[in-house]
């Protein structure tokens, strides 16, 4: 029961603030979001032995308020402060029950000049030095499933790529007459780690971005992020150094309705630990670019671009991977009657909040060859180099079409001097049925594949490596009674062949490698029925959906998933 | 048009620095998942050492790739052991070097030696051999070895309990030279089983022991011998400072730390404690020391050593030797 006292008091206070709103105008908004989530999961294990142990059934669920008051004191000051009571299904007075601060943050502008924000940041610069790549995730998810994919996105404060963080940001900009038309300052600083007081010192994150402008078709920039340890915060004195500089270019143009875009970036960095330099130190540099021209009456864009990434690129901002391979999954994180760790499939992927991270992190995350072996780090991945191409065709009546192609390399060989070549092939399209009928139910289809092909041709056959993976999509969406939607999908990922997987020591120096094979097919299926009310943001879904894993070498025993789950 | 080709240019020219100077990355796969094939024989640098004179023996040996080795010297006399290991494609003066030093007790003595290299995943071992001509001398002060019976001026005091047994043994579980202490008995009503001191006087430096001035400098060690499927003992060591050097210990005015060591394995084992890091203990529970409250050894002037068991337990027994202060560590 005194678990239950504060927020009680707490929506006291609130009733209390939401007196004062009507007293004030416009100075104090109640703000916030519920989510009900009840499902019902079922395992089915294919192992030589029965599996007897694993218990095959599993019933939860949950509901939860976020509520926020966002109080405006003048017109220079925005205050937030977000709550969340959570109660799992099934646990009474209290013992179910979390409280929790999920955000918490202080903007306001200085002299109309300076825009400032304390507390909880979105951060992003640019794809090389702070940038959310969602690299392993699923492009353009059939409706069924992106449901399931935003809850881990509002969860862990995705917006776009950003990450979240937590510290001091300020931005001004400045307008010119003559020469430049606009200067925009953006600067951050960052506490991404807390001392331990014992080996772990404080660890933190800051970054600068000047922008000019310098015309109707020039902008150029250089963008600046540093992480570093405070010496003294902890005993052991081996502190971490990581810094990223890079300029940017952008020209854009219009030639008799047809437009012309040139975007380049390049920059260096260096990451060093001060105790260990000589084994840790990495210094490398890194340049892309891309032109596109742009021929809006077609509706087409056309895209080439060049990659390099240096082999000792690091940027810790831009190399966090959003997906950790190492986290325990929420259902069934063990199986067989050996109790083995299950190894993540899809559907963990797809819909399970637990395996991914909030926030940068400060040593490189390990990739998975299944989900993504062309560009585990998105366009920061290092040691790569090669062209890109894309088209996107975008049909005012609803048809959008992308493709891309990648052709990579690598710049260093890893355990040979045979370098890996790179092949991603991307298609995805959208299909709005009811606009290119003129009905006005909604009608759309969703298709997409992406298929990756990683290879090395070598004298000596041991060093080879051929390894071919295919992800497909499909998804229907119809709005079959008025507000009402009936969804379906299917999302497939097979893997076969072999590669070399690096084992990496703390200053991510390879010291091992791993031979790994591959024949593994994943599939995840899904229908449901979506009942919108007022507007689209509120509905109550129902779905089931059913995963499974074949592994055909066997490496780990097949399974799969049932589940029964409805969303409010 | 023309900015678009400047930028290009200027695109291409960067790419066109790079220079890789670097090879490639990790260890050969080539060598890793090929088959193992030794490219230099094992050898060993002597047919025959004096390790008391500061000769070693240097083992080399080169592979075609990255293997888990391992080293075992086996004394063909006292069956020593000594285990060298490491992950390398070669044996050299990094790793492979044998000063004399056991890993498994007891200790080398003057007698041929048999070395055999093992490496994972392969089948063979590959042996050499060679004879020990003197063995490796530890520098430090040897409080007891028992090489020669109980020196005359240590006191010693044995309960009157059943099965008691304080004797110098000798027979071939010595892990140094040939004779240890035996200690051993049942005790049902006290947790002293028998003790003996150690005072300044018998290592003929007067009131205080001939050590440096500086406790981080100064190591403690012993071997003790854990005996299989017995009760639990208790070595406790008591080092008594005589910080006005007046000759008498004065328990409420001078230092005492002290070292307790639970003997709850088989087997011989070697202990070794940095002075500066004993505790003063008071019935196990660290304490104030009642003197200056610095650690001296060049003060000590006497070292018990008891032997404890818990009454309730009945018959306890451990074995000890070679107790002996080091400036560094033993390496024995």
């Amino acid at each position: 029961m005194k678990k239950l006292k504060l927020p009680i008091y707490i929506i006291l206070l609130i009733l209390g603030a939401t007196g004062l709103h009507a007293q004030q105008k416009r100075t104090i908004n109640i703000i916030g979001g519920a989510r009900s989530f009840i499902s019902t999961n079922q395992i089915k294990v294919m192992d030589s032995i029965p599996d007897t142990t694993t218990v095959k059934k599993n019933n939860g669920g949950y509901a939860l308020i976020d509520l926020g008051v966002d109080i405006t004191p003048n017109k220079s000051v925005e205050i937030l402060g977000m709550f969340r009571i959570k109660n799992y299904y099934g646990g009474f007075w209290g013992s179910g029950v979390s409280f929790d601060v999920r955000q918490l943050w202080l903007k306001g502008i200085v002299g109309n000049v300076f825009r400032y924000q304390l507390g909880d940041l979105n951060l992003k610069q640019t794809p090389f030095t702070l940038y959310n790549h969602h690299a392993d995730r699923i492009d353009s998810l059939p409706d069924v499933f992106n449901l399931q994919n935003q809850i881990i996105s509002y969860e862990k404060f995705y917006i776009g790529n950003t990450w979240r963080q937590q510290g001091a940001n300020i931005d001004f900009g400045l307008n010119f007459s003559k020469v430049l038309k606009e200067l925009n300052f953006t600067g951050y600083l960052t506490r991404m780690q807390a001392t331990n007081f014992f080996t772990v010192p404080d660890r933190l994150m800051g970054g600068a971005t000047v922008n000019v402008v310098q015309g109707r078709h020039i902008s150029f920039g250089y963008n600046g992020f540093w992480a570093f340890d405070v010496k003294g915060t902890a005993p052991d004195s081996n502190t971490y150094h990581n810094s990223v500089n890079t300029i940017e270019l952008e020209y854009t143009t219009n030639l008799k309705n047809i437009g012309f875009e040139v975007k380049a970036e390049a920059g260096t960095s260096k990451s060093v630990y001060s105790q260990d330099v000589d084994a840790s130190l990495l210094k490398d540099y890194f340049i892309h670019g891309y032109a596109t021209i742009r021929l809006p009456k077609q509706y087409l864009d056309f895209t080439l671009g060049y990659l390099n990434v240096g082999p000792d690129f690091r940027s810790i901002g831009a190399q966090s991977k959003d997906i950790n391979y190492s986290a325990a999954p929420e259902y069934y994180n063990r199986y067989t009657n050996a109790q083995i760790p299950r190894p993540l499939s899809v559907f963990d992927v797809v819909r399970n909040e637990n395996i991914y991270n909030t926030s940068v992190t400060s040593t490189l995350m390990a990739t998975n060859p299944v989900y993504n072996n062309v560009l585990p780090y998105g366009i920061a991945t290092f040691n790569t180099q090669g062209i890109l191409a894309k088209i996107n065709y975008k049909f005012p009546k609803g048809i959008a079409v992308n493709a891309e192609q990648y052709f990579l390399s690598e710049i260093r060989g890893q355990g040979t001097n045979s370098l890996k070549k790179f092949s991603q092939t991307k298609l995805l399209a959208q299909i709005e049925i009811n606009k290119l009928a003129n009905f006005s139910r909604e009608l759309k289809i969703q298709i997409g594949a992406n298929y990756q092909i990683t290879s090395r041709k070598s004298d000596v056959t041991v060093e080879e490596v051929d390894l071919k993976s295919l992800q497909f999509q499909a998804g229907v969406e119809f709005e079959f009674i008025k507000k009402i939607d009936l969804l379906l999908g299917i999302v497939g990922l097979s893997n076969k062949g072999n590669d070399f997987l690096p084992v990496r020591n703390s200053y991510s120096k390879i010291e091992y490698f791993n031979s790994a094979n591959y024949d593994l097919s994943q599939y995840l299926s899904a229908a449901g029925i979506r009942v919108r009310f007022l507007s689209d943001r509120i509905y109550l879904c129902a779905l089931y959906q059913r995963s499974t894993y074949t592994d055909k070498i066997n490496v780990n025993p097949d399974y799969q998933l049932d589940q029964f789950c409805a969303y409010f | 048009m023309k900015k678009i080709f400047y930028i290009a240019l200027a695109l291409i020219s960067l790419w066109s620095c790079r220079k890789e100077t670097v090879t490639f990355d990790g260890p050969s796969i080539k060598e890793m998942y090929s088959n193992f094939s030794m490219l230099e024989n094992f050898k060993s640098s002597k047919d025959s050492v004096s390790f008391a004179n500061g000769e070693y023996i240097l083992f080399t040996a080169k592979f075609n790739k990255m293997v888990n080795w391992k080293i075992t010297v086996t004394g063909q006399t006292s069956h020593a052991k000594k285990e060298i290991t490491g992950l390398t494609n070669a044996i050299d003066g990094s790793n492979g070097l044998w000063d004399g030093s056991t890993t498994y007790f007891p200790m080398f003595k003057a007698e041929n030696c048999r070395a055999e290299l093992t490496i994972e995943g392969v089948p063979d071992t590959f042996i050499v051999t060679t004879k020990i001509k003197s063995v490796k001398v530890n520098t430090g002060l040897v409080i007891a070895d028992f090489e020669n019976g109980f020196n005359p001026l240590w006191t010693k005091f044995i309960q009157s309990g059943a099965n008691m047994d304080f004797k110098i043994k000798t027979d071939t579980l010595a892990p140094q030279g040939d004779d240890y202490l035996n200690m051993a008995g049942t005790v049902d009503w006290d947790w002293l089983i028998g003790l003996i001191d150690y005072p300044a006087a018998a290592y003929g430096s007067g009131k205080t022991m001939p050590l440096p001035t500086n406790p981080g400098n100064v190591y403690f060690n012993c071997l003790i011998y854990g005996v299989p499927n017995t009760n639990e003992s208790h070595v406790l060591f008591q080092f008594k400072e005589d910080e006005n050097a007046d000759g008498t210990i004065t328990a409420s005015s001078d230092d005492q730390y002290d070292l307790e060591v639970i003997v709850n394995w088989v087997g011989w084992k070697l202990v070794t404690v940095k002075y500066a890091d004993l505790p003063c203990l008071n019935n196990g529970q660290p304490v104030t020391p009642n003197g200056n409250g610095q650690h001296n050894p060049d003060k000590i002037g006497k070292i018990s050593m008891l032997h404890l068991a818990d009454p309730k337990n009945g018959f306890a027994s451990c074995k000890i030797d070679y107790l002996i202060f080091t400036d560094t560590p033993l390496k024995p």
